[in-house]
């Protein structure tokens, strides 16, 4: 084996070039006997030489470890992805990790290499909604201001919920071998879906969880405190235990479907609930929160919701910026 | 709390602590403006970081800001250059007929050559790196990737020295 060049020592640029121009010759073209005897020459002409040669031919050592087909076809797929992209390529980027769930998903749920393992994720912005289909069949839906990782390479499938709130329906897991179990993590707490589809939502200090179809098994950070938690019902998760959900006055999960459905709702919990669906600050006036409110109000127009709840209610809407609106009793000056 | 004895890194690295506690929180959501999520955003203002503690010299930059922007910025296009490459690897094996993928261990290595390779060529002109990839990858001499691209051999022959070249600064240049 011949010794690596000394790295860091640098060679003259004239002797690089001349060992380039020898490569091209001999390296990429068929050379007549009298070049390889001229190349010859030039080699043992000087140590100098030799090192640059050796230096020039360890540049192609990368490629030949690749499989010829595979590599060109996917370099050149990438080259002219990023030719037509241009400058759509940011939003091309953003796009494309949200494709790359269910590519990846694909290839995971097939094997389980180590750099397949690598995590996808998505995100939703402010007033924002979004549905992944995973490959196992999943179907996992983002709320507004809400950020999940997937990872199905495993012997179990995860989503981490990061932030917000996500609807799952879990799918069949047809491409494993044996349908693997279903967990999903968050800051205080992992939950294992036996078969079903349920809203997950973080909120401060804990995650509600309820359980549209099918049952869902809490397991609390700190370990102790599990529960089961059926269809129809609603639970907080805790990092050391488990409780009961009271009722918040709308169904859950329906904003799935762009809205919010109140049944007698306190004003002010409807508000929050609005707010959470615009940018900006979105306030209540505690002399109007406890009115109650019942309708459907659309999620992609809070604006119009607001108007709505101004005409019916005796209340009155407060515009200090359009991102600033303040809602408080008709009377008030 | 422990103590320790102190060492001549820790200078250099209370330099970096300070940059770490006034400034990573920004760097975080500047991160996340650019990348659209806030996942990626934290794993490369850690990297920003690790690079610098990776640095000789303590930094003492002037605008702080601007420093860790900079760094951060080299990391963002890596990031896309990467995920756009996984793209194209993945769909390439998709077309695959399964006796003829590579095995599961084999594609971390190739996708990790493939990184090298596409980093390496970033800066060459689409013609240069065609050519460079046909005699490489193909095998094909000179006279043959003229006939492929329908351009002078004294052209192809240019695009490769100057492929070459690139690659050697890349490679070897300090």
């Amino acid at each position: 084996m011949s010794a690596p060049a000394t790295a860091g020592a640098s060679l003259p640029d004239g002797v690089v070039d001349a060992a380039i121009r020898w490569s091209v010759k001999i390296d990429f073209n068929r050379a007549a006997p009298e070049t390889l005897a001229a190349f010859q020459q030039w080699l043992a002409a000087d140590p100098l030489h030799r090192q640059a040669w050796e230096r020039v031919g360890s540049l192609r050592g990368d490629f030949a470890k690749l499989p010829s087909r595979l590599a060109m076809s996917t370099l050149q797929a990438v080259d002219s992805r990023r030719r037509t992209d241009g400058a759509g390529r940011r939003q091309a980027m953003k796009l494309l990790s949200l494709a790359g769930i269910a590519l990846f998903a694909g290839w995971t749920a097939r094997d389980h290499a180590p750099w397949q393992r690598l995590v996808a994720d998505a995100s939703t912005a402010t007033g924002e909604q979004k549905t992944l289909r995973l490959a196992d069949g999943t179907v996992v839906v983002l709320n507004t201001d809400s950020a999940v990782s997937a990872d199905l390479a495993g012997e179990r499938r995860l989503i981490t919920l990061h932030r917000g709130e996500i609807m799952i329906a879990t799918g069949p897991d047809d491409e494993a071998a044996a349908r693997r179990p279903f967990w999903v993590r968050t800051p205080f707490g992992a939950m294992q879906a036996l078969g079903t589809r349920f809203v997950v939502r973080l909120d401060d200090g804990r995650a509600r969880v309820s359980v549209q179809e099918g049952a869902v098994e809490l397991h609390p950070a700190s370990g102790n405190g599990g529960a089961i938690v059926r269809a129809g019902e609603s639970r907080w998760l805790a990092d050391n235990g488990s409780e009961i959900a009271e009722t918040h006055g709308f169904a859950e999960g329906a904003w799935v479907d762009g809205v919010i459905s109140a049944q007698d709702m306190r004003l002010g919990d409807l508000i929050a609930e609005l707010a959470r669906y615009r940018s900006g600050r979105l306030g209540c006036d505690p002399r109007v929160a406890d009115l109650p409110v019942s309708g459907t109000f659309h999620l992609r127009n809070t604006e119009q919701a607001l108007h709505f709840l101004a005409q019916t209610l005796p209340i009155r809407l407060t515009y200090r910026t359009r991102y600033w609106v303040n809602v408080g009793p008709a009377a008030d000056g | 709390m422990r103590t320790r004895p102190v060492k001549s890194s820790d200078c250099a690295n209370s330099s970096v602590e300070a940059l770490y506690r006034d400034h990573s929180t920004w760097l975080r959501g500047w991160l996340r403006r650019k990348l659209g999520n806030a996942f990626d955003a934290a794993d490369i203002a850690q990297d920003v970081f690790i690079r610098i503690l990776g640095r000789q010299q303590p930094p003492q930059p002037a605008e702080p800001r601007a420093y860790l922007s900079s760094i951060a910025r080299g990391l963002v296009i890596d990031h896309w250059r990467r995920r756009e490459l996984e793209k194209a690897w993945l769909e390439t094996l998709a077309a695959l007929p399964e006796a003829q993928a590579p095995s599961p261990e084999n594609r971390l290595l190739l996708l990790e050559a493939l990184v090298a390779i596409d980093r390496m060529l970033d800066a060459l002109r689409p013609p240069v790196r065609q050519a460079f990839l046909l005699a490489q990858l193909e095998g094909l001499t000179c006279p043959q990737i003229a006939e492929r691209l329908g351009v002078s051999l004294s052209t192809v022959e240019r695009h490769i020295a100057k492929a070459l070249r690139h690659c050697y600064e890349v490679q070897f240049a300090a």
